[in-house]
């Protein structure tokens, strides 16, 4: 479309004027490029551009035509021009239009690949999921079948032995059988037996009924025999009733007349005694003063018995104070004895010839002047056993002091001896190197004549060369005529060094000496008594330590490589490696399990994961099949209760263990219930509540009299029924 | 059973003397591992020697440690290199030394003698002394602490510098009992031996 919009433009511009050739051009120009932006397909983008060109080439060749247009043409030109630029502008709107609509396309499809693309890599990744539980479920598949094959065996082999055991089984119910028959065929000897003892025992039964029936009719008429003879004694009984009452009245009778008799005689002892009544009288009185009489004596008689007890109580008294003074006496005696001799003590002890009144005054006296004399002498005595103490003390100080002044002095001789040993010694020494000094004096005095004769046999010889070499001779020997000389002085000057007491005052110095020698030895001597300790308590030490050691005097130690220890050793080391990878292997256990992924038991059960699963789908069967049963049994109880609602018109809810409410199906209103409650025998009580109350008559009439609840609740029905079409039958005719 | 080789009536020598010393320790090696309660004590089995019974162990393969080191430690007095035999007893979880036993060797007489070392000791007054020592060692499970722990023994023995070491054995190192006390026992000699018993043993803390 654009192309041949194109050519026809382009024909029309080098066909009709040459002044528009500009903008043509441009135009011309300007196409090329955005066609070959704009173009889908390269073909014909190649072909416009060729064709494109073609054209320019044309129209450069055919630049030079042109000719005068008219205006008209040149409007219409123009026009044509505008409209193909208009064209050209929708054209190229729509060609950018397609090009981003491309784009997006382009874009679309891109994401559409990525999709596909990944949509192709997770269906690889599924088909490589679904291939692996392919393989498991083919393992799985063979290890099942595997375990069929195996219990197919088992089975096999059970069957195999039920059939040996149901044959070992029949074998032993024939061997029963026939046992049982030999037992038929025994007891029915027995039984034969038994029917003969039965006929024996039938028979006597007989004979036993026989006399039963004898025995009857004797009891007959011995009961008959009774009963007369019942009655007549029933009359005798009358008759000894009769008796006895007769018997009573005759003593009662006799008892009257004894007593009348009896009355009779008292009545003539009275008559008697009244006569005697004056007499009585006279002796009734001469009684009483007798009376009074012996109730004094009496008195009498006590008062003297109390003042007899009473002298009795007091004599015993007096016996005993008798006792009392007698002993008393006795010792009075016995203390004035004592009195004067203990007077006599006194006075001997005080000296006093006068009276015995003063006395105990001056023995006191004397007692506490000898009590004073014993506490000053007390004191006196611990005050010089105190002096005695301390002046023993005094004394073992001052003898060790003693011996400690003697130990020193020993010492000092000791060092004396060794410092005068030292001097002897020192002198020995002066003397050989004074010996040594005289001996290199008399060397050097050798050296000097050999000299000499060196010297004095040359002297024959020239003077002047030998002049010089003497001279040079004498000169070395001078020199070492010297050094002998520095030599002695060196040695004198040690000697005098080394020996200073020789050459140096004598007095103060030793002292002074002797005094640092002293402390040096005193010290010395702590040291080495400390260093002694120390050793003895190391060595104690020691030994408590070496005790257990083992000692190798030289040698060594052997023993066979293949020994129990080493063996037990290696044993315990084999245990620990064992236990460490138990510990391992219990560890890694207890992560699985924490993490969920094996079963509760430790490995230990024989469960494995197809057995779990088994069970799991048994589980979920189950799980559904109680499901379905409940909710078959709700329908089913649903359907049950509604259709008894329908058909007998009351609905039963079950409220507890044993109530039961019904609601009517014609009830007017809601609350209107009946309660029933079961009891413990099975049978239902009706409760009392509002509704029930409303109902005394019919509860009456039903339940307690015709004692039948379907009856009551039918005529309930019948009566809520006519109420409810009563209302509904006057609600109609209203 | 004694194993005395006589070269006259009554005299004993220098090998016979070796293995009365062998038998001496077996026998006492057997007994402190019965008494010390190293094996259970179904493994034992009793047998009458010197007068005593002593109970055996049964289990080979004790018995074949003992022979072979005792048959070593035979050759070895008779070479007179032998300075000490020692039964440690080890704690097997510590590796500690719980008691030792040193059965110290002296050598009496002249071995230079013509037609090799002779005694003329009694053999009866040498089977007293073992019996006196074995006595005591049995005895002496009342003062020796109770070993608690696993316990496991090795025996050593104390040589002098220039033995010629079979194969099967290697050097061992001694064995040093910490906190330890002593007993001595019985010695008994046979006049070519001497042998004396003391057991280091660890205080109970």
């Amino acid at each position: 479309m654009t192309d041949k919009v194109n050519d026809t433009i382009i024909k029309m511009v080098t066909n009709l004027k040459p002044s528009v050739d500009l903008e043509v051009n441009n135009f011309s120009c300007g196409t090329p490029l955005k066609r070959s932006s704009s173009s889908v397909s390269n073909d014909s983008q190649t072909s416009s551009e060729e064709s494109t060109r073609i054209k320019r080439m044309k129209y450069a060749k055919e630049m030079n035509f042109g000719y005068m247009a008219s205006p008209r043409e040149t409007r219409r030109l123009r026009t044509d021009l505008l409209e193909g630029r208009n064209t050209i502008m929708n054209l190229e709107s729509r060609i950018q239009h397609m090009h981003n609509v491309r784009k997006e396309m382009e874009i679309m499809y891109e994401n559409e690949s990525k999709l596909l693309k990944k949509q192709h890599e997770s269906d690889r990744k599924s088909i490589e999921e679904l291939e692996a539980q392919l393989q498991s479920i083919r393992q799985r598949e063979a290890d099942l079948k595997k375990q069929l094959a195996d219990v197919n065996n088992k089975y096999s082999m059970l069957k195999v032995r039920k059939d040996e055991e149901i044959e070992e089984l029949e074998k032993s119910l024939t061997e029963m059988k026939e046992e049982s028959r030999l037992f038929d065929g025994e007891e029915n000897a027995e039984i034969i037996l038994l029917n003969r003892k039965l006929a024996e025992l039938q028979m006597m039964l007989d004979a036993a009924e026989e006399d039963a029936e004898a025995q009857k009719k004797l009891v007959l008429e011995l009961e008959k025999r009774l009963t007369e003879k019942s009655v007549t004694e029933r009359e005798l009984e009358r008759k000894d009733q009769a008796l006895q009452v007769a018997l009573l009245k005759i003593k009662d009778l006799e008892y009257a007349k004894e007593n009348f008799l009896e009355f009779q005689d008292q009545a003539k002892t009275q008559v008697q005694k009244l006569a005697n009544y004056v007499d009585l009288e006279k002796d009734v009185e001469k009684l009483k003063c007798e009376n009074v009489r012996l109730k004094d004596e009496v008195k009498n008689k006590l008062l003297l018995e109390e003042e007899v007890h009473d002298l009795k109580s007091r004599l015993t008294h007096y016996k005993e104070q008798e006792k009392r003074i007698a002993a008393l006496q006795a010792e009075q005696v016995q203390t004035q004895v004592y009195l004067n001799e203990w007077r006599s003590v006194a006075r001997g002890i005080c000296e006093v010839t006068g009276s015995d009144s003063s006395l105990p005054h001056l023995l006191r006296c004397v007692v506490e002047r000898l009590q004073q004399q014993e506490i000053s002498l007390t004191s006196s005595k611990v005050e010089l056993e105190s002096q005695l103490s301390t002046a023993l003390y005094e004394q073992k100080v001052a003898k060790t002091e003693l011996e400690k002044s003697q130990k020193l002095l020993v010492e000092m001789k000791k060092t004396i001896e060794q410092k005068q040993n030292l001097f002897h010694r020192m002198q020995k020494k002066l003397g050989l190197v004074s010996r040594e000094r005289d001996s290199y004096r008399l060397q050097l005095d050798s050296y000097e004549k050999d000299l000499t004769m060196a010297i004095n046999p040359p002297s024959n010889a020239p003077h002047t060369s030998q002049l010089q070499s003497q001279k040079e001779r004498i000169e070395s020997l001078e020199k070492i005529v010297d050094n002998y000389r520095e030599l002695n002085a060196k040695l004198e000057s040690d000697l005098q060094s080394s020996n200073p007491s020789l050459y140096s005052e004598h007095g103060t110095n030793k002292t002074e000496l002797l005094v640092k020698l002293q402390d040096e030895v005193e010290q010395l001597k702590l040291e080495n008594d400390m260093l002694k300790q120390k050793r003895d308590q190391l060595e104690i030490q020691l030994e408590g330590l070496l005790v257990g050691q083992d000692t190798l005097h030289g040698g060594k130690v052997y023993h066979l490589g293949n020994n129990p220890l080493a063996e037990c050793l290696a044993q315990r080391e084999q245990l620990v490696e064992k236990l460490e990878q138990e510990v391992e292997r219990l560890k890694i256990k207890i992560k699985k399990l924490e993490e969920g992924i094996e079963s509760s038991k430790l490995g230990e059960s024989a469960l494995c994961p197809e057995e779990i699963h088994t069970l799991k789908e048994q589980i979920k069967t189950h799980e559904s099949q109680t499901q379905r049963l409940k909710d078959y049994f709700k329908s089913s109880l649903h359907e049950f209760r509604n259709v008894i609602y329908m058909l007998l018109g009351y609905k039963i809810d079950r409220t507890s263990t044993s109530l039961y409410k019904l609601t009517s199906i014609y009830a007017e209103r809601a609350e209107d219930q009946l309660c029933f409650q079961l009891n413990n025998e099975g049978n239902l009580n009706l409760l009392e509540n509002e509704f029930s109350s409303t109902l005394e008559e019919m509860v009456n009439l039903h339940l307690r009299h015709q004692k039948s609840i379907p009856v009551f609740l039918s005529s309930l029905t019948i009566d809520l029924f006519n109420n409810s079409t009563m209302a509904t039958k006057t609600f109609e005719i209203e | 059973m004694t194993g005395v080789v006589q070269q006259s009536k009554s005299s004993i020598t220098l090998k016979g003397s070796a293995e009365i010393v062998c038998d001496y320790l077996n026998f006492g090696i057997n007994s402190i591992l019965f008494q010390r309660g190293l094996y259970p004590p179904e493994n034992f089995q009793s047998v009458e020697n010197y007068g005593l019974t002593i109970l055996m162990s049964t289990d080979n393969k004790i018995k074949e440690f003992l022979s072979s080191t005792l048959s070593q430690l035979k050759e070895w007095l008779i070479q007179r290199s032998v300075t000490k035999v020692a039964l440690i007893i080890t704690n097997v979880k510590t590796l500690e030394v719980m008691e030792r036993w040193d059965f110290r060797v002296e050598y009496e007489g002249n071995p230079d003698e013509a037609g090799g070392q002779v005694s003329e000791k009694p053999l009866k007054t040498i089977k007293n002394e073992i019996r006196d020592v074995l006595k005591q060692i049995a005895s002496s499970v009342a003062y020796l602490p109770l070993l608690d722990c696993l316990c496991s023994f090795d025996i050593q023995i104390y040589t002098k510098s220039n033995v010629d070491l079979p194969s099967q054995w290697s050097e061992a190192e001694m064995a040093h009992v910490k906190n330890a006390q002593t007993v001595k026992m019985r010695s008994f000699s046979t006049n070519i031996h001497k042998v004396d018993t003391v057991v280091t043993y660890k205080n109970e803390d």
